[in-house]
């Protein structure tokens, strides 16, 4: 059954037309000892993936593929790492992108695929002026 | 901000799902940011607040007055 329904659909292809590049997102899961948000994420993902041709869904074993971990610093699943052309933009989630969650996927792939941020002015001035590594952890739940 | 800065990295967790690091970060409401595993934000802040904070960058001084304060 799918997780998105018609109407979900329409509003988010309009959406998701904005894209000009080319977004892939890697999904980090494992069959075993994985539990079913791996599997929710993967129909997420390809729900999503079917509505833009510019999106593609790259599947990684959690277990197997440890230089793509290392590469993007995983160390959990499911994780999602998003690349606008190819690059790594350091957007990262880990859980299954439902709920609030999913509105954070769209999102990521929304400045991924346009290379626009919604910030303020002043925040991009703030943002340049960061020269030490930051990792932004925001916890939240899909209710 | 990751998208922007190259030396910012961002996770967004399920909390539910990784009870472990929730508990370490004392997550009891939601949304809730760390940063580099020392700086917590509870909720949702406005955007300048929220980027000030989790850059640990000083308030806008409008008169002066937070300075003689401290």
């Amino acid at each position: 059954m799918p997780l998105l329904s018609p109407q979900d659909e329409q509003v988010l292809t309009k959406h998701l037309s904005a894209m000009e590049k080319r977004v892939e997102v890697v999904l980090f899961s494992q069959a075993i000892g994985g539990g079913e948000s791996g599997v929710v994420a993967k129909q997420v993902l390809d729900e999503v993936a079917r509505l833009n041709d510019k999106i593609t869904i790259v599947e990684k074993n959690f277990i197997l593929d440890l230089d793509d971990r290392a590469k993007y610093g995983i160390d959990k699943s499911p994780a999602i790492v998003i690349l606008s052309d190819g690059h790594y933009t350091r957007m990262r989630m880990f859980g299954a992108p439902t709920g609030y969650e999913f509105v954070g996927l769209v999102e990521a792939i929304l400045i991924a695929g346009t290379g626009r941020v919604d910030l303020e002015e002043k925040t991009l001035e703030m943002l340049a002026t960061v020269d030490k590594p930051t990792h932004i952890q925001v916890f939240s739940t899909p209710t | 901000m990751a998208f922007t800065s190259e030396h910012i990295t961002s996770s967004a967790i399920e909390a539910t799902e990784f009870m472990d690091l929730s508990r370490r970060f004392r997550v009891t409401g939601v949304p809730k940011t760390v940063v580099n595993d020392t700086i917590e934000i509870m909720g949702a802040l406005p955007e300048d607040m929220f980027v000030r904070a989790a850059l640990q960058m000083q308030p806008e001084d409008h008169d002066g007055e937070e300075d003689r304060a401290l």
